[in-house]
């Protein structure tokens, strides 16, 4: 890989880095879910600088060019983090429908209450 | 006994006004309870005129969420059975009275009307007959029983169920897992021979794409759920 190449990767890396810690900094991006991110940035990083250590992983699993590993593990990556999207949003449909239940019944209750009090027997 | 009927409606303004006068003159000692599920039409507001009870989502949550709310009034204000009756008409109230009294007996924890028991001038389609197969087939796998309307949203229940219903209950297309969920927690359930009506007003709610989506995903749910342990 060319010297040129190499500069935009951690660059590029750096960028991400970045963005994500300002994220989290304007509170767009929770703590918990931004580990993931910290560590998906870290990596490019550490790739960028370091790389031998993609060549010597991609000659080790056998792929026959570097960047097929690259791509390899970048698609692995992404559907499990569509995955844990998908989970993220079961989840909070589940919880959201038992809060709006909730607050239906509450209304009710109140409006029960409201009228005997206006009505008291 | 006290009883509560509950009425899942989302835009039914053409029949409801019609469902709560019949409820209300074959099962005079029950309360009523409209579950408006983000109707866009008067239908809140002919629950209101008619004085019933009411709750109203504040958007459209599907007719699984809707009865699990009324199920969670029900429980929570102590009714000791409660019955799911469809606002579009299709449920004749004159069965209100058979459908409680295997309850009232103690012979069952839920009971469904079903329109295949007699031969009650139900005009069935081709698709609508293979889906009730279909499901038939499922529920006869899933518990060993033989039900032979499994779709039917016309029910009653008992406070277990109520416990049960309120705890867990699907979002959409939920009366067959329903079904087989009471029967995984050992309830007892009993069909009761009724007629429908064919719709009265709107539109049915299920085309051939959502047939398919709905057979398939209480499949999915079923043979998944069937790993689950059971609390």
């Amino acid at each position: 890989m060319g010297i040129r190449l190499n500069l935009f990767a951690i660059i590029g890396s750096i960028i991400l880095l970045l963005v994500i810690l300002e994220l989290i900094r304007r509170r767009y991006l929770q703590e918990r879910y931004s580990l993931v991110w910290i560590i998906t940035g870290a990596v490019f990083l550490l790739l960028s600088i370091r790389v031998d250590i993609l060549y010597r992983i991609s000659n080790f699993l056998g792929f026959s060019i570097p960047s097929n590993a690259l791509f390899f593990f970048g698609v692995l990556f992404l559907i499990l983090i569509v995955l844990g999207l998908s989970v993220i949003t079961s989840r909070l449909s589940v919880k959201n429908k038992i809060l709006a239940q909730e607050v239906v019944l509450l209304k009710k209750r109140v409006a029960d209450l409201e009228k005997s009090l206006r009505s008291p027997e | 006994m006290k009883t509560l009927v509950i009425i899942p409606v989302f835009n039914e303004e053409e029949t409801l006004r019609g469902v709560i006068v019949g409820i209300r003159s074959y099962l005079s000692q029950a309360d009523v309870l409209v579950v408006n599920d983000g109707s866009t039409d008067s239908t809140g507001n002919i629950a209101r005129e008619e004085e019933v009870l009411v709750l109203e989502h504040p958007y459209n949550m599907g007719i699984g969420a809707t009865m699990q709310t009324g199920f969670l009034y029900a429980l929570r204000s102590g009714y000791d059975i409660a019955i799911q009756v469809d606002g579009d008409g299709q449920h004749h109230p004159e069965f209100l009275p058979s459908l409680v009294r295997p309850l009232l007996e103690g012979h069952c924890d839920l009971v469904i009307g079903s329109r295949y028991l007699s031969d009650g001038g139900f005009k069935s389609t081709l698709p609508r007959k293979l889906g009730i197969t279909f499901f038939r087939s499922l529920v006869w796998i899933f518990t060993g029983k033989r039900v032979t309307d499994p779709t039917s949203g016309f029910r009653a229940m008992d406070r277990k169920t109520l416990e049960l219903f309120s705890e867990e209950y699907p979002t959409d297309y939920p009366e067959v897992e329903a079904l087989i969920s009471a029967y995984n927690k050992g309830l007892h359930f009993q069909e009761i021979p009724v007629t429908m009506r064919n719709r009265q007003g709107g539109a049915s709610s299920i085309g051939i794409l959502s047939a398919l989506y709905y057979m398939v995903k209480v499949t999915l749910s079923i043979s998944i759920g069937s790993f689950r342990r059971v609390k």
